[in-house]
């Protein structure tokens, strides 16, 4: 079988500058779709993915093309995931394919998330093929920036296409150097099938469906198939090309991109990464690199209304469903009641998670403070893992607590450089190094401690940069910290949901800080209550909520009486759903004002 | 609206007539309390008139209580004269502060010369049962100028004080200009310093708290406590009469259609005998079922200091004693330091501490479902 016609690629690019526009422009240049069916953004097909600008889960989809050469050309495009959160599903897309379309913005330039993507794209093997979008914009400047990318690419400035997607300028050139520069795919029609699975979707009537490169071998609708790393048998319901939408084919040979629908009712049973091979004819080996896909980020996540649970189950389920990568197990807190522990692969993550609940699912929930997986090793020599403060043992057993370090890249104006370093400093960040991308830009490496990351650091270097800055972070490593657990205490007892993992030198000023808070927002009890932070075992800051004195009616008389027994029986109703903490009645609202400041 | 005084005086009159022959075997009536409003509008004939017709269809008896609440700014010596010659032997005026700014927050009409005048004009009147309102907690009062309009108004020797914290109301102009700012909200805890200097010099001056807000004076052994009051906190019957009433009688709470040309329209026609305790102007009878009057009699006498609810009553009128009814929710008041067994004959009343803290004890007496085992 000749694979001399297909084209397998995707595109890259930092947020925003333009990869779904440039999808759409390809898809219909192509014919794939037609001018009347456009949908602005045909990949995304998420609502959320849309608003955000982003693209959560990948795609892929099948284009014929006549070149300027008179062949015309199977073309895969697979779509891949815009954020760093979804590293290892995009470098599973990147690995089903053989060229990377490199979209930059001619107004900003290279961002944090196009080289995080371009490096991903590297180890791939992948042909680039950079492009330099929004020409049309006033504020263009594609000589500035096609400069900086022939100095990180070295593929000469006046070789790189320069469109406008949006306008639909110059698309011909990307897909004519997608057919000259993107190797066909290699690989033996003949040998033992082995397809990776890139992504998945679970489909209510054809149950989860792989979407696969064949790397090599060929599979026919009617084979029994086998998922490697599960070791599952499945029969295909059926198998298929998108052209966009799925149509079902008898046959997918080497090379091709399409997928399989496998009747599975769970997306954790057929895992990105894995390989599908054939059951009568086994390969001897999977294809390389398959992971299973840690969280990183933990949280708890509580209905505000108690009787949502059920729902929030049943929501978490779903999403699940599509979404090997979210975790969750009950969890109860004496504050929120029952609620759930979820991981997540980031922050981004965690934020999409949190939306989709409330917005397609319409829960209303509370996030608890996120949390990362510490490393915690108790003086008899063993090890655990935790991924929540109510979890980490009496300090006088532990010998070393180690957290997570990521390798933190951002890209920014100069003119920002002392306000991100301050940023860093705070934020307990080690600077590595610093580089011109361009002369007016900087690009700034650190190392820095996940739990840093994780509370509102993007947030705040967008506001310090007014959203010129751009990061992405990676795994670095474990390292040992000094770190302490920050406890609560109300009136003596301990606040679960309020206990969090610090490091010594903030103990003070967080715990200062959540005492405060507290203080605002516990109503006057009959009796003074004491609001208390320790840690290491010290009480390092504290506050009283001083009793009631006054709280009665100074009126009643004969025509206030069913009135007044209306007002203190309403009242009494309140009190009800105050939270206990030790003899504290404690509005639930007042923990979610708490969690929800976060660490402002 | 002065010129609606006389319809109104007939339709109340009519009222009372019906109110007087349907009520059964003829009513023995304690106290009269004219309120709620400003009764010192009707002229001295009507209110003459008002009471007479009470006289002819309820037996008054003739140390009966009838109070009159006043505004100091609106009394002259005549007309008071002429008030104490119809029957009225208690007067209440609303002082409400000696202080011109607190005054004129309040918006009230009169300063401390009309108080003082209008307590001396009903001396020479003959009413030797008077009664000032005084509020505080009020925006911008300190607790000096507080224990000034105490002593001003201890000054002018009444025999009854009506304290009452300033509670700001919803819809009420106060509430509207705290949220835009214009006034502090009323400090609880300074509120309960003032409360505090009050209940100690009030002890001092001879005056002996009954009620969360109320003190009175000792004569010939006897507390001049308000008794018409009295009877809505020991959650005994009594008849609401004139618009916008409100009434417990029967066994049922009354409400009186509060617009006086509505009240004057609905009293032109009398209902079947049969409508009792539902009058000509009632708007709404509902009523109150055991249980609800249980948990009434608690939260209206817990309010009483020094009386609180007594168990022997509290057993004779409901068949059940008091612990076995509330005997958990007791417990735990007691142990808050809210509540206290004390007396004889044994009565559970506040403690020092609960009287500023009542919501907190009331609220534990209603909105709980009917014991299911208790046969009530």
């Amino acid at each position: 079988m000749n694979t001399d016609h297909i084209r397998n690629f995707c595109i890259i690019a930092h947020i925003d500058h333009g990869k779904s526009t440039l999808a759409d422009r390809l898809l219909q240049k192509t014919g794939t779709i037609s001018d009347r069916d456009m949908v602005e953004q045909v990949l995304d097909s998420m609502d959320l993915e849309r608003e955000k600008g982003v693209t959560i889960k990948a795609s892929a989809v099948r284009m014929n093309y006549t070149a300027q050469d008179g062949g015309t050309y199977e073309l895969n495009l697979i779509d891949t995931p815009g954020h760093v959160d979804f590293n290892y599903e995009v470098s599973r897309a990147l690995e089903a394919c053989e060229g990377a379309v490199l979209v930059v913005d001619a107004t900003q330039g290279i961002e944090a998330q196009t080289l995080a993507n371009l490096y991903l794209a590297l180890e791939s093997d992948l042909e680039i093929i950079p492009v330099i979008n929004k020409i049309d914009l006033p504020s263009a400047q594609p000589d500035v920036v096609a400069e900086e990318v022939e100095n990180l690419l070295g593929i000469p400035a006046e070789d790189i296409p320069r469109i406008s997607a949006k306008e639909g300028i110059n698309i011909d050139q990307v897909l004519e150097s997608v057919v000259k520069r993107v190797p066909p795919p290699k690989g033996n029609d003949d040998a033992a099938l082995r397809a990776l699975i890139f992504d998945s979707h679970y489909d209510p009537y054809k149950g989860v469906v792989a979407y696969i490169r064949v790397v090599e071998g060929h599979l026919r609708n009617t084979d029994s198939l086998r998922l490697m790393a599960t070791n599952a048998d499945v029969r295909p319901v059926e198998i298929g090309i998108f052209a966009p939408s799925m149509r079902p084919v008898d046959l997918l040979n080497s090379g091709d991109v399409g997928y399989v629908a496998t009747g599975l009712k769970t997306v954790s049973e057929c895992r990105v990464g894995d390989t599908i091979t054939l059951t009568a004819h086994q390969a001897a080996e999977p294809l390389p690199g398959y992971l299973h896909p840690k969280p990183m980020v933990f949280a708890g996540i509580y209905p505000v209304d108690g009787d949502a649970y059920p729902d929030l189950k049943e929501a978490l389920e779903k999403l699940q469903l599509n979404d090997a990568s979210l975790t969750y197990q009950p969890e109860k807190s004496q504050a929120l009641n029952f609620g759930f522990r979820c991981g997540f692969l980031g922050l981004f993550h965690m934020e999409i998670i949190q939306e989709r609940l409330e917005r397609e699912y319409d829960l209303d929930i509370v996030v608890t403070a996120p949390s990362v997986e510490y490393q915690v090793f108790l003086l008899d020599g063993t090890q655990i893992v935790i991924d929540s403060p109510v979890q980490l043992p009496d300090e006088g057993t532990i010998s070393e607590i180690r957290e997570p370090w990521m390798g933190l890249d951002i890209f920014s104006p100069t003119e920002f450089f002392g306000t991100i370093m301050d940023l860093a400093n705070k934020r307990r960040a080690v600077f590595k190094e610093q580089n011109h991308p361009a002369p007016s830009r900087v690009h700034l490496s650190f190392e820095i401690p996940l739990s840093e990351l994780i509370v509102d650091f993007f947030d705040d270097l967008k506001s310090r940069t007014r959203g010129y800055a751009s990061m992405d972070y990676h795994f670095a490593e474990y390292r040992p910290g000094n770190l302490v657990k920050l406890e609560v205490l109300v009136g003596g007892e301990v606040v679960d949901a309020l206990a969090a993992i610090v490091h010594k030198e903030d103990a003070y000023h967080k715990g200062q800080r959540l005492v405060t808070k507290l203080k605002e927002i516990i109503p006057r009890q009959l009796f003074d209550v004491a609001v208390q932070a320790s840690a290491d075992g010290r009480v390092i800051s504290r506050a009283n909520v001083k009793a009631l004195r006054k709280d009665v009616l100074a009126k009643c008389y004969g025509g206030d009486i069913s009135r007044k027994k209306k007002l203190l029986e309403k009242q009494k109703k309140g009190k009800r759903r105050m939270k206990m903490v030790g003899n504290v009645e404690i509005p639930q609202e007042a923990f979610m004002a708490v969690l929800r400041l976060g660490d402002e | 609206m002065e010129a609606r005084i006389p319809a109104y005086v007939d339709a109340l009159c009519q009222e009372i007539a019906w109110m007087g022959a349907s009520g059964g075997k003829r009513m023995a009536v304690l106290t009269v309390f004219f309120g709620g409003g400003t009764p010192t509008l009707l002229s001295p004939d009507q209110v003459e008139r008002i009471l007479s017709t009470c006289r002819r269809n309820f037996s008054l008896m003739a140390d009966a209580e009838i109070s009159m609440e006043a505004n100091p700014g609106t009394v002259s010596l005549e007309s008071l004269r002429r008030l104490r010659t119809a029957g009225v032997n208690r007067l209440s005026y609303g002082m409400q502060s000696a202080h011109p700014a607190d005054l004129r927050l309040l918006e009230r009409i009169h300063d401390t010369f009309d108080v003082i005048r209008a307590v001396t004009w009903a001396r020479q009147a003959g009413f030797d049962n008077l009664s000032l309102d005084l509020i505080f907690g009020l925006p911008f009062q300190s607790l000096e100028r507080w224990r000034q309009t105490l002593e001003t108004a201890l000054g002018l020797h009444p025999e009854h004080l009506s304290l009452y914290a300033l509670t700001v109301e919803h819809g009420t102009p106060f509430q509207a200009w705290a949220r835009r700012g214009l006034v502090p909200l009323p400090d609880d805890d300074l509120a309960a310093d003032m409360y505090d200097a009050a209940s100690e010099r009030l002890a001092q001056a001879g005056y002996f708290q009954y009620e969360i807000s109320n003190w009175a004076c000792e004569r010939n052994g006897k507390i001049l406590s308000c008794r018409h009051n009295l009877q809505y906190w020991r959650n005994l019957p009594y008849l609401g009469l004139g618009a916008g009433a409100h009434g417990y009688i029967a066994g049922h709470r009354t409400i009186n259609v509060a617009a006086i040309p509505a009240y004057i329209e609905r009293c032109r026609t009398m209902p079947a005998d049969d409508a009792f305790p539902a009058g000509p102007a009632t708007i709404q009878a509902q009523p109150i079922d055991r249980w609800t009057e249980i948990q009434e009699t608690m939260m209206t006498g817990l309010r009483l200091t020094a009386e609180g609810v007594l168990a022997d009553a509290f057993k004779a009128r409901f068949g059940i004693s008091l612990e076995r009814v509330f005997g958990g929710e007791i417990d735990r008041l007691i142990q808050q330091g809210l509540l206290e067994w004390a007396g004889e004959p044994r009565a559970l009343r506040l403690s020092l501490r609960g009287r500023l803290l009542g919501n907190a004890v009331f609220r534990q007496f209603v909105g709980s479902e009917k014991p299911a085992d208790l046969g009530i």
